[in-house]
């Protein structure tokens, strides 16, 4: 899965630190995240995407073959 | 992330103090053994074999018999600062550090019975017996070390 947060949070001005500090998760996931090395729990993509104002499917979209 | 079984993060200092001090005084002891009569006391055994040591009344079931309790305590700091350290939360905890918890955990058996598996075939008789008094601890420290690696690799 691959996503678009560190555009997103490129648009905001915010640190990976920032962002996980206001979604309340560790530095190390949203670094994981970002590198496509994790795939976050529906609850966190939800949250994720509720900050930065979008849709799910506007910061998280499936890879061909997914 | 709520999980049931963590401990409060206050416990993970402690826990890195009774390991360290554990494995220090534990390398101390296998390298040096050291003896001290200070330690020997008596000690309930819910069953105590046959050993050269031994007077034959004190073999059976429930003996009170003496016993120098430096190697039990270093054992149990070492076991009790491990399942601490392994086992209380992070910082801050969250699902993904769940996850690297428990790839770890089974990182961590599976590298430890390959390395017991080679350690069967490869290392014979007494010296064995120290593959087995190493192995009682390994478990707990290749799932830490592993943990810890995934976290500042993260």
């Amino acid at each position: 899965m691959k996503n678009n947060i560190k555009i997103e949070r490129a648009r905001y001005d915010l640190t990976q630190g920032d962002l996980a500090e206001k979604i309340g998760v560790s530095r190390q996931s949203i670094n994981a995240i970002e590198k496509g090395k994790y795939v976050p729990s529906a609850l966190l993509a939800i949250k994720i995407a509720q900050l930065f104002k979008l849709p799910v499917e506007e910061l998280f979209f499936l890879e061909e073959g997914e | 992330m709520k999980s049931n079984y963590l401990l409060s993060n206050k416990y993970k200092i402690p826990g890195w103090i009774l390991l360290i001090l554990g494995l220090i005084a534990g390398v101390f002891l296998m390298l040096s053994e050291f003896e001290s009569d200070l330690l020997e006391i008596k000690v309930l055994a819910i069953y105590n074999g046959d050993s050269i040591i031994s007077n034959e009344e004190d073999v059976g079931f429930f003996k009170i018999i003496e016993n120098n309790i430096l190697d039990e305590i270093i054992a149990l700091a070492i076991i009790i600062g491990g399942l601490l350290v392994g086992f209380s939360k992070e910082k801050v905890e969250d699902e993904f550090i769940y996850k690297l918890r428990k790839d770890s955990l089974v990182w961590a058996i599976i590298f430890n019975y390959i390395v017991l598996m080679f350690a069967i075939v490869f290392i014979y008789d007494f010296t064995f017996f120290n593959v087995l008094v190493y192995n009682m601890f390994t478990p707990l420290l290749f799932f830490i070390i592993r943990f810890n690696f995934l976290k500042v690799k993260a």
